[in-house]
């Protein structure tokens, strides 16, 4: 480890990974967040109805891949953050947001296998979508993929995304590309959980394999 | 001095049986001497503008800053000791860029204008620091519009919509209450041109000393939100107005001007004049 | 002295250097459970506690109390789910006392977890944390390296998979009291006849809003050591005497020595 390339490959000993398939994506209206639900340890899975996606703030979320102890805790401080935040300045935007998840993320790459998409929506910037990487980089982005299974899915996102699409398209086409992601990545699996975020608030929703297997 | 003897003016953390705090009340004496600087608000944005009495006729004219940027979106102008106003710009640069670094996002107003006020109020409280002979008047625009606010040595600051401070200041504000009350929306042009007005109207107190006007605007509409000097042609219109409007005909910026044109000195600075002894 | 003693850190190294075993820690290879049920949340434990192929203690207790409403089970090593729990559980009833406050379970998970995750997995302690407080009934697990997760049933230790089995066969959102209870302590058993880390007794504390907790001690005890068919003590005189022989076993000689002082 030399500052420059950090060590992806190995988690501490016994640590609970999210070998996962996540993704968010911006919309005519705001910006959605999905994820699969598998959580493992080894070859056990250890929760099969994770909730990856994460609050931050009322409409600032992420979703969280690598060490599950690392972005929770991650995700615990941004959520400090933000609400000290919001005390003093008001509502953060979704760039502040990210912009806290990227200093701990940087600063403490050699300690963290943490690899995060933070979503939100305000009014002046509507939906935003910023990707940080292992080495805590930022990328602001149309829409994300990260994890594991998104390997399998770069080509078809890639062939599919388009820009200003309706909530129903979104979630159809993010609902197929986890889809795909959880069919070929042994490590994804469970159900597909999204959240989407719009001037109206955050929405759950949930797929059950039954509801996305057969696409 | 009115209170030897009593030794409440001497250190800055002790207060006087009555309340007072000496020191400060000193800091705002150096504050009310200094050139005229006013600040005033309009539709889109805020303009700052200073009076800046030429000490040497080997000052290069034009040149000398006395407006500062404290980040892209925020100016600060300030009457009394320079370089106390330069040591507190140089701190609301570290604040705007501290901020930018954490949150990614320019600072807003109302939070740099808080943490001035905290570093300002903080040398009112210790022994080995003495406050800021200065008031400064700090504006700028952010997301949620422009922002006017002054600041004093004791470490207050509020909100205005017009502000000034220096020896000039009582006629300042009397017209700057004129001119908002009258034109409550006033483009950046027009309220250019009405705070170049203020300067010399303020200065006609002050005649027998030259000055030259500088003046830095922040508007979303002329500025694109950015704090700039304002432009020469619209600055050498605006003194063109000033000069008309307040019916001199002399130019006070090239030659010093001896014709005194001493009409009725009317808002005449009681407390401007107050001598430190 | 104060602070911390090192003492044994070279002793270790020895040992370590001269033999490739090194000291192991007392683990709990164990099963542990908690369910969720109409109206509250409970926990089970096996009670059997290990130190390699040794077990070391048949009837040790791993239901912790962190306050009298919240219990939390321990799997991993047994000294740190105990310290942990107790710490915790010390800082929880300040904090409680401070804020005039029943304490509550999440904040006993955030405590946990924020100690566990500065510890960075070296306290192996895998928990379920379970209690009733103004909130609800909650049910949490926490691995040693600080990360949390929420369900209606969980289950850790070497033992959960058996348990895991049993509980996602069975478990239903609107279980009653007394099946919650049958639930869990299957679950456990299943621990105890198939893992080998897990065995004996099982454990039980119950938990629902407005009630204290019920501890249930040895609610199940599955392995009770059947009477020995025979005793192995033997009356006096079993040992026939065939000759008896009594031995001076030393002889001592005595002798006095006259010494003549020179005047």
């Amino acid at each position: 480890m030399n500052g420059i390339q950090v060590d992806i490959n190995h988690l501490k000993k016994g640590e609970v990974s999210l070998g996962t398939s996540i993704m968010a994506v911006t919309f005519r209206d705001g910006v959605i967040l999905g994820a699969d639900s598998r959580t493992t340890t080894g070859a056990y899975i250890a929760n099969r109805v994770t909730d990856k996606l994460t609050r931050v703030h009322e409409k600032v979320w992420c979703c969280r891949s690598g060490s599950a102890a690392d972005t929770q805790a991650v995700a615990d401080i941004v959520q400090h953050y933000l609400e000290l935040y919001t005390a003093q300045f008001g509502e953060p935007s979704t760039k502040t947001a990210a912009s806290i998840f990227k200093t701990l993320c940087y600063e403490n790459k050699d300690n963290l296998t943490a690899g995060i998409i933070v979503a939100g929506y305000d009014e002046k910037n509507k939906g935003e979508v910023y990707s940080i990487p292992l080495g805590g980089s930022v990328h602001k982005q149309k829409y994300a993929i990260a994890g594991s299974g998104s390997t399998f899915i770069y080509g078809y996102c890639d062939k599919n995304y388009k820009e200003n699409m309706s909530k129903d398209e979104t979630v159809s086409f993010m609902k197929n590309s986890l889809s795909q992601a959880i069919k070929w990545d042994g490590s994804s699996g469970g159900v597909i959980r999204m959240v989407v975020l719009t001037k109206d608030g955050a929405e759950r929703l949930i797929f059950y394999p039954e509801d996305y297997e057969n696409l | 001095m009115t209170s030897i003897g009593t030794g409440y003016d001497l250190s800055n953390s002790v207060f006087s049986p009555d309340g007072r705090n000496f020191q400060v009340e000193y800091a705002v004496k150096a504050a009310e001497n200094g050139a005229t600087s006013v600040g005033m608000k309009f539709k889109d944005g805020i303009v700052l503008a200073v009076e800046k009495l030429v000490t040497s006729k080997l000052l290069v004219p034009g040149k000398n800053k006395k407006i500062q940027t404290i980040d892209r979106h925020v100016g600060c102008a300030y009457s009394g000791l320079m370089p106390d106003g330069r040591h507190l710009v140089n701190r609301g640069r570290e604040e705007a860029s501290s901020f930018k670094k954490t949150y990614a996002t320019p600072i807003p107003l109302p939070a740099l204008a808080d943490r001035l006020g905290q570093y300002v109020q903080a040398h009112t409280l210790y022994n080995s620091v003495r406050p800021f002979g200065i008031t400064a008047i700090v504006g700028g625009v952010d997301d949620d519009g422009a922002h006017l606010y002054m600041l004093e040595p004791s470490g207050t600051y509020w909100g205005y919509k017009g502000a000034a401070t220096g020896k000039g200041r009582q006629s300042a504000k009397a017209e700057l209450e004129k001119v908002i009350s009258n034109k409550p929306e006033l483009d950046a042009r027009e309220a250019v041109k009405e705070a170049a007005r203020i300067i010399y109207l303020a200065h006609e107190d002050n005649k027998e000393k030259d000055f030259e006007l500088e003046m830095s605007w922040c508007s979303i509409s002329e500025t694109n939100g950015l704090h700039k000097a304002v432009p020469k042609d619209l600055l050498d219109e605006a003194i063109a107005f000033a000069k008309a409007e307040n019916g001199d005909d002399s130019d006070s910026d090239d030659s010093s001007d001896e014709s005194e044109n001493e009409k009725d000195n009317e808002k005449k600075d009681a407390e401007g004049d107050v001598q430190l002894e | 002295m104060a602070g911390l003693s090192f003492d044994n850190y070279q002793r270790n190294q020895f040992l370590a250097e001269r033999s490739k075993t090194v000291p192991q820690a007392t683990s709990t290879g164990t099963t542990i459970v908690g369910v969720k049920y109409d109206g509250g949340v409970l926990i089970a434990a096996d009670t059997r506690s290990t130190q390699g192929p040794i077990v070391a203690n048949k009837n040790c207790a791993k239901l912790h109390r962190i306050s009298p409403k919240i219990w939390c089970a321990g799997a991993g090593t047994a000294a740190d789910t105990e310290e942990v729990t107790k710490l915790i559980g010390s800082n929880l009833e300040l904090h409680s006392m401070y804020a005039s406050r029943e304490p509550r379970v999440v904040s006993a998970l955030q405590m946990l977890k924020q100690h566990l995750f500065k510890y960075q997995g070296h306290i192996g302690a895998y928990l379920i944390v379970a209690g009733a407080d103004p909130t609800g009934t909650h049910l949490f697990s926490i691995h040693a390296h600080g990360s949390t997760d929420v369900g209606f049933y969980q289950s850790l230790g070497s033992g959960s998979l058996a348990a895991m089995a049993v509980l996602e066969a069975n478990w239903r959102p609107d279980l009653k009291k007394e099946e919650a209870m049958q639930l869990a302590s299957d679950a456990i058993e299943a621990g105890i006849w198939n893992d080998l880390g897990s065995g004996s007794n099982v454990d039980l504390c119950i938990m629902e809003t407005g009630k204290d907790a019920e501890y249930l001690r040895n609610y199940r005890t599955p392995n009770v050591r059947e009477a020995k068919q025979r005793s192995y003590k033997f009356p006096r005189g079993t040992t026939a005497v065939l000759s008896e022989r009594v031995l001076d076993i030393c002889q001592v000689e005595e002798e006095t020595v006259d010494i003549e002082l020179e005047a």
